[in-house]
Formats: structure tokens, C-alpha cells, sequence
């Protein structure tokens, strides 16, 4: 379901799934939940293949920024198509995630904090 | 619509008996994913969810055997039904094979047809057995008297309030919907979303519920009817609930004033309302500034007042109502399609109805893919 790569400022890690739905959520984030538990607190979500999410994989998408949060780190999202970047905005999630339209914006802002 | 076909994940390391049982199954209505492999069988497994695995014994590296026992340590795919599909016929490797929750048992060599008839009996047994534990469970609730929807909303005069509620493909969700007559003055509104899986959410929108109802009871007590006050102590308290601190749940929290036409209005990571305007027939979202329910102690909750002039309509809906499945199988959420393809609706009198229909998609094949819940209010009478 995800893929990553280590780079200097952040791990990237690329949703590999179509439908984020709420049969992968709790994979989803236990294997985020891992990430972290590992070390690896900076996060950049890359969505550009995923067409569409439901609540309960927002929900779970949310839970780990939480418990990002919790210990010190952080998730940044990526690759939005215009569905999902449009309801982020809609339910204030914009307000919630720092998004970038690609991995190498969110990198620099990694980079520039 | 036509129905979904069945989706079997085939296991063989031979890519002739794999092409050979893919093409028959396929004729018969079925589609097939197709693993050379356990590494790529867990690979595609990933990423879908199949209604039945087939899968051969001997492979080289992970057998038929390892593969099972990897998927019966994983809670998602133990509950997919396993069949080995073998050349032997050894009574000590089915033996095993039984030990090991395997569902069945294929020879290589039955014919297809009856392949076809076993794979069927199968899925509709499980798909059977669900439905009943589902009824079941849901009986328990009722008798428990736990609802998440209320059989009828109560009436407030001067106003036509009605709510609609459907769960996706009959599966209790994490949609809640609650009409609260505080007093003679007073009637607040509640529709939430608890974001998680099917069951999970169910469960824990009784608790958001119960929490909702006495934050809104209490403040009422206290003389406090400011929405936005009500849905920050609601957070707080579920913030500091250690369980239900690790769920998150959506809140609209309307307030009508009986004796007013003005409507207060709060929310929490839910979807903008929508005012129908009746002199002018525009349609306009509202949007809340509040996050969702349980993300920080402070959810920045605004309120909102709406005036709702005599025929004036307001709309507060979950994302199910946005949701859909187009023609070709792409699942998409639209909030302004949803705008566009109700707003010629609510100039009619029977708008709430009409709604209703259109979003049990009577008039397109657009299918439904999550709860879909609507609460309806419309300004019936003058002041």
C-alpha cells in the first residue's frame, strides 16, 4: 500500500493505492504508526496516485498526524487530485495538513524550517 | 446498474494452470487476479480486497501452507474465503489443509463448472452468515434501544424539519443524526459522522452521542445556547475521553429559535450547509470554520446565523451524499455536482422527497458507496 524513500529532510511515502478506503485505513495507519515508531517523524504523503478517499481513511490519515504530533514530528501532503484537494478545503482539513502541490515543495519547506 | 462481478485471487506458480483457470473463470463471470507467487499474491492483497482466494499447494519458496498462515495472522484477510486448488490428492496434505481454516478443497482436475458452482455456494455462505450476524447484532442494539437515528423528528412550529438516513448497503456506519427539543424556545439539531470502519464507527457514535446530548442538555441548564460554546465543550470533552480522544468524528450543530427565523449554526470538520433562497433561487454553502471533533483542545469554532425567510430551505448533509460511483467504476466525491444536481429540486414543493429519490440514484446509475444521511429544514410560516 505505501512505498518509501528516505531523503535528508523527511521520508517520503507514496500511497500506492487507487481507493483510499476504509478497508486499507487501519493498514494505512499502522504502517504510518511504524514509520514513526522507527524514528522516521517527518512525513510527506504522496497521493497523486489515490483518486479517491472516503471518511474513515481521512480519519485514519488524521490519527497519524496526531500521533505524528504527539512525538514531535510531522505530515505533509502531497499530489492531491482536484476531488480530494477540493473536500480537504471543504471539512477545513486544509487547516489541519500543510499541503504542497509536489514532493519537492514539501521537502524545501522541511529544508527551510 | 449491473451487479459487481465476483473477484477471485488465483495462487499458482505455473503460469499455464493460471491463464488456463483465469480465461475459464472469467467466461463464467468472474474476475480474476492473477499471483505466480505468495510474495505477489500479499502484494496484490495490499491493494484489494477479493471475494475468495484459490490457491495451489507446492510452490517453491512460500508453499500454499505459508501463505496461509501469513494471512491467518493478519485480522483483515483471515476472513477471506481460502481454497486450496491442488493436482494431489494426498488425505494427509487436505488434512492439512483443513488445519490450516482452509474453507475447501479443489482438485486441479473437477471441471469448471462445478469449480464455478463451489466458488459460488462459497461466497453467498459467507456473504450469508454476515448478513445474519449483522441482523443479529443489529436486534441486540434495538432491544438495547441504541439508535443513531431517531424513529421521527419532533415537530417545531413554523418550520418543516425532516431527516433521511441511508446506510451503505445496510451496513450500520458511523452517521448519527439527533433532534434535541431543549424547551419551549429552543430545538437543536445534530447530524455526525464518526470516521472509521462500518462497525467501529457504529459503536462509537453511541458514545459521541451520548456525550453530544448532555453537553447540549447541560448548557441549556446553565442558560448557554450559543452553538459554537455547546460544540467547544462537547470537544472538550471528548478530546480528554482516553478512547474516544483516538476517534474523530464530524458535527454539524444547528440551533432553532421557535419563535425566530433565524438559525444558528456550528461546525465541526462537516461538510458547508447549504441556503436555498426561495425569491432568488440561489443556493449558497455555508461553511463553518471548526475541526473536527477530537483533533485539538481547541477546535476554533465559529457560529453562524442564517436567516431563513418564509420558504427559505437549509440543507445539512454527510459526505455519502456527495459520494458516488460513476459509470465506469470511478469513485469520486463532488460536492458542487451534488450543488448543481439538487438546486433545479428545491424550487418544488415536495423538495425534501425529491432529494431523497435523486440521491438513491432512481434517475441516474450513479451508485451509492458510504451512509448517506440529509437533515431538512424549511421556513413554512411568517413571523
Amino acid at each position: 500500500m505505501i512505498t518509501t524513500t528516505k531523503e535528508a529532510e523527511a521520508t517520503v511515502v507514496n500511497v500506492t493505492i487507487r481507493e483510499a478506503k476504509f478497508d486499507k485505513a487501519d493498514h494505512f495507519h499502522s504502517e504510518l504508526v511504524q514509520l514513526i515508531d522507527r524514528g522516521e517523524k517527518n512525513l510527506v504523503l504522496d497521493f497523486s496516485q489515490v483518486t479517491y478517499m472516503d471518511s474513515s481513511f481521512l480519519g485514519a490519515l488524521v490519527s497519524s498526524l496526531k500521533y505524528a504530533l504527539a512525538k514531535k514530528g510531522e505530515i505533509l501532503v502531497v499530489g492531491l487530485n482536484k476531488d480530494i484537494d477540493n473536500l480537504f478545503r471543504l471539512i477545513r482539513m486544509d487547516k489541519v495538513f500543510k499541503i504542497f502541490p509536489r514532493v519537492p515543495e514539501a521537502l524545501h519547506f522541511f529544508h527551510e524550517r | 446498474m449491473s451487479k459487481p462481478s465476483k473477484t477471485i485471487l488465483l495462487v499458482d506458480d505455473h503460469k499455464f494452470t493460471l491463464e488456463l483457470m483465469s480465461g475459464a473463470l472469467k467466461r463464467q463471470g468472474f474476475s480474476c487476479l492473477e499471483a505466480q507467487s505468495v510474495a505477489e499474491a500479499l502484494s496484490i492483497l495490499d491493494k484489494q480486497t477479493p471475494d475468495a482466494i484459490l490457491s495451489d499447494y507446492l510452490m517453491p519458496e512460500l508453499d500454499g501452507f505459508d501463505f496461509r498462515r501469513i494471512l491467518l495472522e493478519d485480522h483483515r484477510m483471515k476472513s477471506i474465503p481460502f481454497i486450496f486448488l491442488t493436482s494431489y490428492s494426498d488425505e494427509e496434505l487436505i488434512s492439512k489443509g483443513y488445519e490450516l481454516e482452509a474453507v475447501d478443497y479443489i482438485s486441479k482436475e473437477t471441471p469448471v463448472p462445478l469449480i464455478v458452482s463451489k466458488l459460488n455456494n462459497l461466497i453467498s455462505t459467507v456473504h450469508r452468515q454476515h448478513e445474519q450476524s449483522i441482523s443479529e447484532l443489529r436486534q441486540a442494539a434495538e432491544m438495547l434501544n441504541l439508535k443513531t437515528v431517531p424513529e421521527r423528528i419532533v415537530a417545531v412550529p413554523g418550520f418543516q424539519i425532516d431527516f433521511w438516513h441511508k446506510s451503505y448497503k445496510d451496513y450500520p456506519g458511523g452517521d448519527f443524526i439527533d433532534c434535541i427539543h431543549a424547551n419551549e424556545q429552543y430545538t437543536f439539531l445534530v447530524l455526525g459522522d464518526v470516521m472509521g470502519k462500518k462497525w467501529g464507527a457504529w459503536f462509537f457514535s453511541f458514545s459521541f452521542l451520548s456525550y453530544i446530548r448532555a453537553a447540549i442538555r447541560f448548557c441549556v441548564y446553565d442558560g448557554e445556547y450559543s452553538t459554537s460554546v455547546i460544540m467547544q465543550k462537547i470537544n472538550q470533552v471528548i478530546s480528554l475521553d482516553p478512547m474516544l480522544g483516538q476517534v474523530l468524528s464530524t458535527l454539524a450543530l444547528v440551533r432553532i429559535e421557535h419563535s425566530s427565523n433565524e438559525v444558528a449554526y456550528t461546525g465541526a470538520g462537516d461538510l458547508p450547509l447549504l441556503h436555498y433562497q426561495t425569491e432568488t433561487g440561489q443556493l449558497k454553502a455555508i461553511q463553518s470554520s471548526g475541526l473536527l471533533l477530537g483533533l485539538f483542545e481547541n477546535g476554533s469554532y465559529s457560529e453562524d446565523k442564517i436567516t431563513l425567510e418564509t420558504g427559505d430551505q437549509l440543507l445539512c448533509f454527510s459526505d455519502g451524499m456527495i459520494d458516488y460511483e460513476d459509470e465506469n467504476g470511478e469513485k469520486k466525491s463532488d460536492f458542487d455536482y451534488f450543488t448543481k444536481s439538487i438546486q433545479p429540486l428545491l424550487a418544488r414543493p415536495d423538495a425534501f422527497n425529491a432529494i431523497c429519490e435523486r440521491t438513491v440514484y432512481t434517475h441516474t446509475n450513479r451508485a451509492q458507496i458510504d451512509d448517506s444521511s440529509l437533515i431538512f429544514i424549511k421556513k413554512t410560516m411568517p413571523q
